[in-house]
């Protein structure tokens, strides 16, 4: 049982530089929450404020109802994986991931049993007797999460964990990650840049900006209806297309081009008639055969998608990613349609929901 | 067998012989202060100077060996047990050889060595030795447990 509760944390650095702004979070028993956003955001200062390696400026942090906001990190009982694995060279991966528990001089035969039972989970039963350089970065990565399970921690936190793999590998430990929190069944802050790693791992997503939270939520309420525009420009891959547009009657005019509103959708702009907002549209939403015409500038092909990247109208840059393969080329036409749209305020950024959403 | 001895065998499958490492190490401890107690023999003819010098030599070879041994018994290597044997014998064969030989004798009417330093330098041999013979023990116990636990898991395996 964990429960974490971020409450109001603010932190401001001795230069006056605050990083992290009324941060508000609770975290249920067993839920891996992701904390995302782009470098500088103040992810990774809030990880560290969790696990004690920085004072909180002001703000509570309570872990199952227990004020730990003064509290040492040895005495949180959380256990940080970090980036660069911190595995020690001149020791057995073994010894690595027995070490904390014999700083704390438990039973070697206790000892023995937690890092057998953590190397079963993580597959490393046959590397114990290596050293960390004669293993892969994603299995130096996994000794670390062992070093991490041994010591039956309440809190699991993860400091940006596959940032030092590459592609392949990164999708491998990414899943074994998943797989280790259905096993263990352990409350878990992992910060990442990476939104596919946000996605496919969180139970929900924090997405910060400028030490400001933007948005929490499951994977789907961040990508389906982002708050602002922000969230909606961070998540997804490639990112949302923006126009600026004018709300006519029953259409949107940007330009050089027009698209029709449903009913639905002119309910919702109904308190933005004439008036200019954000219209996004995120690439995937962009089909073959409708009015809008598409001045295609380049083709790309990944196999089962086709990324279309051209012109809207007079100018407004889009990128379309359409089903199947699709060769155009330079200067040819894609008549398109708009399938699903989102409504951003031009002034607050903030999205515009009607009253079903 | 209880389960705690049966985790006891099966932690070495991941733990170093430490013992018998450190034994065989403090028996160069002790050897390094023989070697600077016969610094301060009263020397002054040929005979026993080439005595010291060929106990200077060996006493390298020596370093050189126990830490080989020291070493390789760390990864439970039962054959370097015999190599800490035949030191540790060889470390009690010199008491007869440097340290016996110069307290006998007399060199204008002065002992080459006095009793006392006679005395320290048989003890700092004695028990280099001693380490050395504990730690051959300690390794040949502990390598054939660690044989057997093995092969008994490798039986399990197979089965």
């Amino acid at each position: 049982m964990a429960e974490l509760s971020l409450q109001h944390i603010d932190k401001i650095y001795d230069n006056n530089v605050q990083a992290v702004f009324d941060f508000n979070l609770d975290v249920k028993d067993g839920e891996l929450i992701v904390l995302v956003g782009p470098s500088g955001c103040g992810k990774s200062t809030t990880l560290r404020m969790v696990a004690g390696l920085e004072d909180i400026s002001r703000g509570k942090l309570l872990l199952d109802g227990r004020d730990i906001t003064q509290a040492p990190a040895k005495d949180r009982d959380m256990a940080m994986v970090f980036q660069n694995y911190a595995l020690y060279a001149h020791m057995t991966i073994y010894e690595n991931m027995a070490f904390s528990l014999t700083l704390r001089k438990e039973d070697p035969n206790v000892i023995h049993k937690k890092v057998l039972a953590a190397a079963e989970i993580l597959g490393l039963t046959t590397q114990l007797n290596k050293k960390p350089n004669q293993l892969s970065g994603g299995q130096r990565q996994r000794v670390a999460m062992g070093r991490s399970i041994v010591r039956n921690p309440k809190v699991f936190l993860f400091d940006e964990p596959l940032s030092n793999l590459d592609a392949k590998l990164r999708g491998a430990t990414r899943r074994e990650i998943l797989l280790l929190h259905k096993r263990l069944s352990a409350t878990m802050l992992y910060v990442t840049h990476d939104q596919t790693e946000a996605l496919t791992l969180a139970d929900r997503i924090v997405c910060m900006s400028m030490g400001h939270v933007q948005q929490v939520g499951t994977p789907l309420e961040l990508y389906d209806k982002p708050n602002n525009l922000f969230v909606a420009s961070f998540i997804g891959l490639p990112p949302m297309n923006f126009f600026d547009v004018t709300v006519e009657d029953g259409r949107l005019c940007g330009q050089g081009f027009e698209a029709p509103l449903t009913a639905q959708e002119q309910d919702t702009l109904a308190n933005y008639l004439h008036k200019t907002i954000v219209l996004g549209v995120r690439p995937e939403d962009i089909s073959e055969g409708g009015t809008l015409r598409v001045q295609v500038s380049t083709n790309e092909n990944l196999g089962m998608n086709t990324l279309v990247h051209g012109h809207l109208g007079e100018g407004s840059r889009v990128s379309a990613k359409l089903r199947g393969w699709a060769s155009y080329a330079d200067g040819d036409v894609l008549m398109a349609k708009f399938d699903r749209k989102h409504f951003f305020d031009k002034e607050t950024t903030n999205a515009i929901r009607g009253k079903g959403d | 067998m209880s389960e705690a001895r049966e985790i006891k065998l099966d932690r070495m499958r991941y733990t170093k012989n430490t013992t018998s490492s450190r034994l065989a190490l403090l028996a160069i401890v002790f050897d390094v202060l023989f070697f600077i107690s016969i610094y301060k023999s009263n020397v002054s003819t040929w005979y026993y100077n080439i005595l010291m010098g060929a106990s200077i030599i060996y006493n390298l070879v020596f370093l050189l060996a126990a830490f080989l041994a020291s070493e390789s018994v760390k990864n439970y290597r039962a054959g370097y047990s015999w190599l800490m044997i035949i030191l540790g014998v060889i470390q009690i064969a010199r008491i007869w050889i440097y340290p016996m030989t110069a307290h006998a004798a007399l060199v204008n009417n002065e002992p080459v060595m006095g009793d006392a330093q006679f005395i320290r330098c048989v003890i700092y041999l004695v028990l280099s030795a001693a380490c050395l013979f504990a730690g051959a023990v300690v390794n040949t116990n502990k390598s054939r447990a660690l044989s057997r636990h093995i092969s008994s898991l490798e039986a399990g395996k197979a089965a």
